[in-house]
């Protein structure tokens, strides 16, 4: 069994995956911030320090209440917020010479799609990854996830959460956005920004940022932002799979639970004949549970460090880490 | 010109337009489809396929004037979303670059910038280079097409996507190697572009391309 720490942003968890893929437990705890205010990265960690004892004990306790030994413990490494890495790193640490298991470090992000692709049991996707802290669509070739389109400034995570902070709608912003344009009807004319399979999303909060400011209807607006938005990401999901002919589409991260999201690259894919595989709403946000099972991926396939040689990364591309169990079987 | 009356038989599936192929006259030419994206909200969805079909019949006319290979451009529906242009013989690039000998695409990368170089001279920016809109021409220098995602700018920002987006297909899509072709592409460019604007235009590239997520700042 492999125990997975999650401490990359507001979110830590822990979790065990089994040798069969199956996850046994998934505990996690998420720091929120207050109305109008962004993630502090020091205080993000402070609650990662407060919850970590507790978090970790019920990741290890089963049902029954016995407790379960890990054989591997896995961290997340990168990429995100030095402060809030370092606390699961440590733990990571802690654990491992403690209970003399081996330690892998784990890319957060290769973890989003490992999960996905799991539950989903895709073979070789198309991914389109969508959170807080990316917005890429990727293919693996020759042991890497190549990236073939990404937003060039902000990520659709970040797009959702700064609108949502200035128009005082909570935290996360992506599902009170949503909530809010459930609401609407009219569509706003916003920057649309498409560049060949990429797209840039600072222009659109600008505009519609401002327009909040000058009293536009906040659910059209929310509406407008959304679909706006998410018809730029299908544009470009689109090209990316008529280019590379993946016959699975996987959409995977934070963003990944926004039903409009899903209804759009799912019909998306299901015009170009390819098979739809969301991550499960439970597993989309950040939690224990991805870096469990991309852990236990990565050591099968031999990758551990020292406690000594063991790092945090706060900046770390998805194409710079070797991902060779994939194609999965 | 109105295509609703025109015969034609299916030819390919793109991302946001179907081709077709048709007789008119002596030509055969090819009709170029908007489709509607169900995806998309239907205003917005009208919006975008209205303005992509009058900028990119007017840019490839454009890009002919100034020299390029490009399609003629035989006439524009506007009610439905369809743009008529001369076929051109040839191979897509995505399909016959990895065949090549070394030479033989460095070759074709070369004569690939000499093109890119003509577009960017004469105020026209791609917007979505990449090898499938490259057709390597049994007889003479490659055409460029789809010019959809076109616009008009000097911007050195915008050409620098042009060369980013090209190179990036060239690492996600093909076993040549990535720099090797770059370098001949550039050595073209520079010949239609000039020295000047190909040095801003390919610095502006790989800070472009840094730009991606969580690029370490070295």
């Amino acid at each position: 069994m492999c125990l997975g720490i999650e401490s990359t942003a507001h979110t830590f968890g822990a979790s065990l995956v089994d040798s069969d893929d199956k996850i046994v437990t998934n505990v996690n705890s998420t720091y929120r911030p207050p109305v109008g205010v962004g993630i502090h990265p020091r205080k993000a960690s402070e609650h990662h320090a407060t919850v970590a004892d507790d978090i970790v004990r019920k990741a290890l306790s089963a049902p029954d209440g016995s407790s379960l030994d890990p054989d591997v413990i896995a961290y997340a490494a990168g990429p995100g917020l030095g402060p809030c890495l370092r606390v699961g790193a440590t733990v990571g640490r802690a654990l491992s010479t403690f209970l003399e298991k081996p330690l892998v470090p784990v890319h957060h992000g290769v973890a989003h799609l490992d999960i996905a692709m799991s539950i989903a049991k895709a073979r070789d996707p198309l991914a389109v990854l969508v959170s807080g802290g990316h917005t890429s669509i990727l293919v693996h070739a020759e042991k890497r996830w190549r990236v073939y389109g990404e937003t060039q400034d902000i990520t659709l995570g970040n797009l959702l959460d700064m609108f949502g902070r200035e128009a005082r709608l909570p935290s996360p912003g992506g599902a009170s956005v949503g909530r809010e344009a459930m609401k609407g009807q009219n569509l706003i004319k916003l920057p649309y920004t498409v560049k060949g399979n990429d797209v840039a999303y600072s222009g659109l909060l600008t505009a519609a940022a401002t327009l909040f400011r000058r009293h536009s209807d906040l659910a059209d607006l929310c509406f407008s932002l959304q679909e706006t938005a998410f018809s730029m990401l299908s544009e470009a999901v689109e090209r990316s799979l008529v280019q590379t002919r993946r016959s699975e589409v996987l959409l995977a991260g934070g963003v990944a639970a926004s039903p409009r999201l899903r209804e759009m690259i799912g019909s998306v894919a299901e015009d170009h004949g390819a098979s739809f595989h969301p991550v499960p709403i439970e597993y989309s946000g950040d939690c224990g549970a991805q870096i469990a099972c991309s852990g236990r991926l990565a050591f099968e396939s031999g990758i551990k460090v020292s406690t000594s040689d063991s790092f945090v990364t706060p900046r770390w591309r998805m194409d710079e880490v070797d991902v060779p169990w994939i194609p999965r079987a | 010109m109105d295509t609703a009356s025109l015969t034609s038989t299916a030819l390919h599936r793109g991302a946001e337009a179907d081709l077709s192929l048709a007789t008119i006259g002596p030509w055969k030419v090819i009709v170029k489809h908007r489709v509607r994206k169900e995806y998309r909200n239907p205003i917005l969805d009208a919006q975008i396929r209205h303005d992509r079909t009058i900028s990119e019949a007017s840019l490839i006319h454009e890009a002919k004037t100034a020299g390029a290979r490009v399609p003629s451009i035989v006439g524009i529906d506007i009610e439905n979303n369809t743009i008529v242009m001369t076929h051109l013989t040839g191979t897509v690039a995505r399909e016959c670059l990895d065949d090549m000998a070394k030479s033989e695409a460095q070759k074709l990368l070369r004569s690939v910038g000499e093109q890119i170089g003509l577009l960017h001279t004469a105020g026209i920016v791609h917007g979505d280079l990449t090898t499938s809109n490259v057709i390597v021409s049994p007889s003479g220098p490659p055409f460029i097409v789809d010019f959809g995602m076109s616009r008009r700018s000097v911007e050195p920002e915008d050409r620098g996507v042009d060369l980013h987006l090209l190179q990036r297909s060239i690492i996600a899509s093909h076993r040549q190697n990535p720099s090797s072709m770059m370098n001949s592409m550039i050595r073209g460019y520079e010949k239609t572009a000039g020295k000047k604007v190909a040095s801003s235009t390919w610095r502006k590239a790989r800070e472009i391309a840094r730009r991606g997520r969580y690029f370490a700042i070295r």
